[in-house]
């Protein structure tokens, strides 16, 4: 291996190669680093992927496109205008995470990060009141025999585990991403990471474009390995501006063509007259299909309308 | 190169008599011995009274420094190895097949280019499963967006029933999942250690199943945020990564496969990532794009060291 390709600073570089050690084999006798630990066979990942359960978004109809709900181990980036409900759906999958193992949930713990100030505790508190309900409810018709009618959880206790972090400026939310690997450490039952929205500090007054382009690739290969290592799902949301594209002005997502491969999933978030939709524009494994979906007192909801049918693109 | 002393664990001959004779003539390290006139400092030796000693660690030095570089080969030999080693996998999708003259070939680094969503890591998957199930070779994936599906490259593997298969159906389909090694790597570092340890398994040819394909998606991810800046050290990485990805292709007749993404140009018209150092670097070009909202690819060819640029064709991939 040379030396240029070590992760050391140019000095210490220049001096190793000017003393003449150019390759790794010349400072030292080779010895293989046990690198099978990074490994895993396609079988295993299989396997794995089996175990760790989607966190729902409580419409069903969306649920269906993502294949389950939110996948674990992976980032997905939701874009849309303003006002088509990102914070809402934010706020429902924080919620939703917490929902217990036996409710066919998580039963973990989220992290917010806020970057526009959109956090209203009020509307959480809304959202949590009514997911607790449903599950009352659902106990209820399901008549479990165990803690029959009993349900632990409490509007506060939902508050109590979502983490909120909220960032001023570009800088925080990149020093933030790097604190994060080890505050999950030391909360191992954090199952999703919400920032919302990725893109606010890095849209106003950026002047230089080839540094913002770093570091938002820094940042999305931070978050893949956020994802990957603690096994959690990584949340973005992201606004959209005009781009000239073919001839004309069209609406896509911000910050621009290097950021978009920066995701597992990509859905963006649109109206269709008087219905909010959702469209699944990138994913490995799902097919690209788009659903109804309404914003309610009670959160994000199956969309009101008598046609339920998945529209299949 | 080491400096001298160093080299005298593994050659006894270049002991401290050697050395010393070589710093009477200000030679230090075996770069320094190329540089020097060596029938001037072969008559020196013969004047010293270990002249035999002497000329022998001169020899060897040499030898040694011999052995660094690549054995030179004539057209004869480079046909032969082509014809011999470097054969083509196809990868399982007709219209690239065809638009390639038969497939991937091996011994080659091939390039996916394309924007996001056009149909990259799709042909990444589809050739995985291709060569895991009908070549029977080892694939090792390098992801850096989890976007590794193992669940559609079973979707693929279904795909084309094959009735030797189904009748030991979940046997087979472990086996052929278990030839897929896939490694997650978030920054280049880790890229350069897996392909190092990838070449020390290839030469000691460890393991049951020979890895004929290697994919890097997208390697673009990787590049990207050390790329520009002040230093030019992200530039060095980039045509290092490629080096070193050609180097195991050629050595090890692996076929490697590679996908960037696409970057703003001029008139809005987009332009692969990575400028113009990346561009000479892989051999083969091909640019991906599709039509939204149908399972259409279209697939045109960018570079090939064989074939005309701009040529062009369309393929399916089923859901």
């Amino acid at each position: 291996m040379e030396v240029g390709r070590l992760p050391i600073s140019a000095s210490q570089r220049g001096k190793l190669i000017s003393a003449g050690y150019t390759t790794l084999s010349s400072l030292s006798s080779l010895s293989p680093s046990d690198l099978a630990l990074g490994a895993q066979t396609a079988w295993d990942m299989l396997h794995e992927d089996e175990m760790f359960p989607r966190i729902t978004t409580s419409c069903l109809d969306l649920d269906n496109v993502l294949g389950g709900g939110i996948n674990c181990k992976e980032v997905t980036e939701i874009g849309g205008v303003p006002g088509i409900g990102k914070t809402q759906l934010g706020i429902q999958l924080a919620v939703n995470v917490q929902i217990p193992v036996d409710y066919g949930g998580l039963g973990a713990k989220a992290i917010y990060i806020d970057t526009e100030g959109s956090f209203m505790v009020e509307r959480v508190l809304q959202i949590a009141e009514a997911c607790i309900e449903d599950m009352t409810e659902c106990n209820g018709l399901l008549r479990k025999d165990f803690q029959a009618g009993q349900l632990k959880m409490h509007p506060n206790n939902i508050l109590e585990n979502i983490f909120y972090f909220r960032v001023c400026s570009y800088t925080e939310q990149i020093a933030l991403t790097n604190y994060l690997d080890k505050f999950i450490s030391e909360h191992k039952d954090v199952k999703v990471v919400i920032v919302d929205s990725v893109t606010f500090h890095f849209r106003q007054d950026f002047d230089d474009m080839a540094l913002r382009t770093r570091l938002l690739s820094g940042i999305a290969l931070k978050l893949m390995k956020l994802a990957k290592e603690h096994g959690l799902a990584v949340v973005l949301l992201n606004q959209v501006t005009t781009k000239y594209i073919e001839g004309s002005f069209q609406l896509t997502l911000a910050l621009g063509d290097s950021w978009s491969h920066s995701c597992t999933n990509r859905v963006i978030l649109y109206w269709n007259g008087n219905e909010r939709y959702a469209y699944i524009d990138k994913s490995p494994s799902l097919r690209s299909a788009s659903a109804p979906y309404s914003v309610t007192s009670k959160g994000i909801r199956n969309s009101a309308s008598n046609c339920k049918r998945i529209r299949m693109m | 190169m080491a400096p001298l002393k160093y080299l005298e664990q593994e050659y006894p001959i270049l002991d401290s008599n050697f050395r010393n004779f070589c710093a009477t003539h200000g030679i230090f390290s075996e770069e320094d011995l190329l540089l020097h006139d060596l029938h001037v400092l072969v008559a020196f030796a013969e004047q010293q009274s270990t002249s035999e000693r002497l000329k022998q660690g001169i020899t060897q030095v040499l030898s040694i420094i011999d052995g660094q570089h690549q054995p030179w080969l004539n057209g004869m030999e480079l046909l032969e190895d082509a014809q011999l080693n470097k054969h083509v996998l196809s990868t399982g999708c007709e219209g690239i097949d065809l638009l390639l003259q038969g497939g991937l070939r091996m011994g080659q680094l091939t390039e996916l280019v394309g924007a996001s969503s056009s149909g990259k890591t799709q042909v990444c998957l589809l050739a995985t499963s291709n060569v895991a199930k009908k070549h029977m070779d080892g694939v090792v994936y390098l992801d850096t967006g989890n976007s590794f599906s193992p669940q559609r490259v079973i979707d693929f593997i279904r795909q084309n029933p094959d009735p030797a298969i189904d009748q030991a159906k979940h046997r087979i389909l472990q086996k052929v999942m278990n030839r897929i090694l896939c490694h997650s790597v978030f920054d280049i570092f880790t890229m350069f250690d897996v392909l190092h340890q990838l070449e020390v398994n290839l030469r000691s040819q460890k393991g049951d199943c020979q890895v004929r394909l290697l994919i890097v998606d997208s390697i673009s991810s990787l590049v990207t945020p050390i790329l520009g800046g002040g230093g030019s050290q992200g530039h060095a990485l980039m045509t290092s990564a490629g080096f070193l990805l050609k180097k195991l292709a050629h050595e090890h007749n692996l076929v490697v496969l590679v996908t960037n993404h696409t970057v703003g140009g001029e008139g809005g018209i987009s332009k692969p990532a990575l400028g113009e150092s990346w561009k000479s670097i892989p051999h083969v070009r091909l640019r991906l794009s599709h039509d939204q909202g149908s399972s259409i690819y279209n697939v045109s060819v960018l570079k090939h060291p064989s074939m005309a640029s701009g040529k062009a064709a369309r393929f399916t991939i089923y859901d």
